[in-house]
């Protein structure tokens, strides 16, 4: 009896403990998604502001007769977008990682400042460089090059498959520098002794990573990797603002599930309507990482 | 003990996060009905103008001037919120019908009868006019303009027509030389050509008109002056372009005039050329800054928005304003006197604002600018078929139209 009271009061206080960033993620995360559910069963929008009422699925039955052949599309490419800019993240970043871990090498410090860079400005200022200090045919960097070699420039940002191109080296540029900061960490941790001993036993570089390297730093990674893969799915920065900006679109055809969802209902003011899509868009996320989240379990 | 405390400062640290949730913070000032809070997102220059006229009224109106810079969007969320809301706001004419439909703007003419109004220019007065009402206090108006580097193009070189452009752009658009760069592939200067050949982005009943005879003649049209401008047409290329003297002629806003004069330009400003075809020149959109006053304020402190809104109908502002920022008054009086009728690109924009279109002030446009700059994107940077892509656009804003409801 006096155990289960004992047990009773301690789930009490753990809760209470935890109280304060309990009601904190439900005022920021929680409280939002389920407003989101409510207002997309309403006709909130420019003509019914305040005495909007519920008019129950009305809004969901318009978003899935919008979201068309182009949504699928924009879905695919979407998916495309995440795997190849996570799998060229974490390469580039387990390499470079790699490298500033390398024995005897001189001003390490100086290299991780610049490494990091990156990541100190503000991603909205670092596409803008990029488009017009980059990629514009005029005044671009890489059209002066383009000029000097005696060719004819190019829109970088025009067509579809370089301007998806060039969308991910500018993706890269902004989260490499987080993603080699984890790894980085990662390494730092595993113990030395289990590279003393696979050297003894001749294991080269290429084994070292594969059965070592890895297989220790992954647990450690792994959280970071799941939160990056969301980021770069729900990526609209980078892509909007590359190409389809008011005012400066480039004619490439990139969509992702966001962008497309902005051009579809987001410009509308209806938000009964742009609610239903992104719950739409929500639900889409939680299959998608209730599918990534599959592969630990069996590893278990 | 220990653990008391620990509760004791859990429970601080949470009522402490909630506590800013709360309304209970609110300055007192806003209920104060002598002061007035008036948003605004202008230039400094026009703001400090707006600041002096305004402190006339010291002390029995007290006015406080906060620039936004996400202004439309912070209206709507909290324009219904007496408490959060400002008082006044200033801003370009076209969100009005925006914001009438949400209910949050109170007529003008509530506060200052009607027939007081005359005074305006008629163009300004249709600009604030949303389903038969008057929602803004026009102030001054802004229209493109066509700017020429004086440099190469000299006064006689300036073309009357658009084949003289053409022509002209033909001869010296090589060597990295452009005769003539515009944002061809902006709807906000793509409908100056529109208009020139009757056609419209959108009519005042909310029908868009992208796959229009007019629509499509003047897209055509326009196609091959898009083949001698630079693949990149959006603002920061085109006005570099002409800032640095690589195009000869551009048509831009009144704003680009004092960063290029900076620079040492000797800048013209001359009238739009005329389409050959239609005989009417180019007639851009203009946009009408002016003061529109929120229904709370309205109700509640009448007598310090009439106030302000009567030094605001002084002449005076109109003038100050041409001067400091080369803004076009919207006020007649204005150009009765020398220090407008003096200037050169006040005058301009006045003589343009003949012939310009009021952007329009529904909520409809809202998804106009998006749709109307994909089908420009698509006629001259992707070489899309005209009349099809014309098709789509249309059908596309006519959806778009139908899911705002």
């Amino acid at each position: 009896m006096d155990n289960k009271k004992k047990k009773w009061t301690e789930v009490v206080f753990s809760y209470l403990w935890s109280a304060p960033s309990l009601i904190l993620i439900l005022l920021i995360v929680i409280f939002p998604i389920l407003y989101t559910g409510y207002i997309s069963l309403t006709n909130m929008n420019v003509y019914h502001w305040n005495n909007y009422r519920i008019i129950g699925l009305e809004n969901y039955k318009n978003a899935l007769l919008v979201l068309d052949n182009g949504f699928l599309t924009a879905l695919l490419l979407t998916v495309l977008w995440t795997i190849v800019n996570m799998v060229l993240q974490l390469v580039i970043a387990f390499l470079l990682a790699s490298v500033l871990n390398l024995k005897g090498l001189r001003l390490r410090n100086i290299y991780r400042t610049l490494l990091i860079f990156p990541w100190a400005m503000p991603g909205y200022v670092s596409i803008l460089l990029w488009k017009t200090g980059m990629f514009n045919s005029q005044f671009g960097l890489l059209n002066q090059w383009m000029a000097k070699l005696g060719l004819e420039p190019v829109r970088w940002l025009g067509g579809d498959v370089s301007a998806f191109l060039s969308c991910t080296v500018v993706n890269l540029w902004l989260a490499l520098p987080f993603m080699i900061t984890i790894i980085d960490g990662a390494l730092q941790s595993v113990d030395k002794s289990y590279y003393e001993s696979a050297l003894l036993d001749g294991a080269g570089w290429i084994k070292r990573n594969f059965y070592i390297t890895i297989p220790l730093i992954k647990p450690i990674i792994a959280p970071s990797v799941i939160i990056t893969t969301f980021t770069t799915f729900k990526q609209f920065d980078v892509i909007y603002l590359l190409t389809q900006q008011v005012g400066a679109k480039t004619g490439a055809n990139i969509h992702t599930i966001l962008t497309y969802a902005y051009e579809k209902a987001f410009i509308t003011n209806n938000y009964g309507y742009s609610s239903a899509i992104s719950i739409i868009i929500f639900i889409i996320l939680i299959a998608f990482s209730a599918v990534t989240n599959m592969k630990p379990k069996e590893e278990r | 003990m220990k653990k008391i405390l620990a509760v004791l400062l859990c429970m601080g640290l949470t009522a402490g996060m909630l506590s800013g949730c709360g309304k209970s913070g609110q300055q007192d000032s806003k209920t104060d009905a002598a002061t007035i809070t008036i948003w605004h997102d202008k230039e400094d220059e026009v703001a400090q103008v707006l600041q002096e006229e305004l402190e006339k009224l010291e002390p029995e109106v007290h006015v406080v001037l906060e620039k936004k810079s996400d202004l439309t969007e912070a209206l709507k969320v909290v324009g219904n919120d007496p408490n959060a809301a400002p008082d006044m706001y200033f801003f370009a004419h076209d969100k009005i019908g925006v914001y009438a439909e949400m209910g949050i703007l109170a007529p003008i003419t509530d506060i200052i009868p009607e027939e007081e109004l005359n005074r305006y220019m008629d163009m300004t007065l249709e600009a604030a006019t949303y389903k038969g009402e008057i929602y803004q206090l026009p102030i001054y108006y802004e229209t493109l303009l066509f700017l020429y580097n004086r440099l190469y193009m000299s006064e006689e070189d300036v073309p009357k027509t658009t084949e003289e452009l053409y022509a002209y752009m033909q001869e010296k658009t090589k060597g990295g030389h452009y005769g003539f760069v515009e944002q061809h592939s902006t709807p906000y200067y793509a409908a100056g050509w529109i208009h020139g050949f009757g056609g419209y982005l959108i009519n005042e009943d909310g029908e868009p008109g992208l796959n229009s005879p007019e629509t499509i003649q003047a897209l055509e049209y326009h196609k091959k002056f898009v083949d001698l401008m630079p693949g990149e047409t959006e603002y920061a290329t085109v006005n570099t372009l002409f800032n640095e003297g690589k195009a000869h002629a551009t048509i831009a806003g009144p704003w680009l005039i004092p960063t290029v004069k900076a620079s040492g330009m000797d800048v013209g400003v001359a009238s739009m050329p005329v389409i050959d075809e239609t005989g009417a020149p180019v007639s851009p959109y203009t946009g009408v800054q002016g003061i529109q006053v929120l229904k709370y304020a309205a109700e509640n402190k009448s007598e310090a928005v009439e106030k302000i809104l009567r030094q605001l109908m002084e002449p005076d502002i109109g003038v100050k304003l041409a001067q400091a920022s080369g803004c076009a008054p919207a006020n007649e009086a204005c150009y009765e006197m020398e220090a407008v009728t003096g200037d050169e690109v006040v005058m301009a924009m006045k003589e343009t604002a003949e012939n310009a279109v009021p952007m329009p002030n529904i909520p409809e446009m809202d998804v106009m600018w998006t749709v109307a700059g994909n089908l420009l994107t698509d006629v001259n940077m992707s070489g899309k078929d005209v009349t099809e892509s014309a098709n789509e656009a249309q059908k596309e804003a006519e959806q778009l139209i139908e899911s705002m409801k």
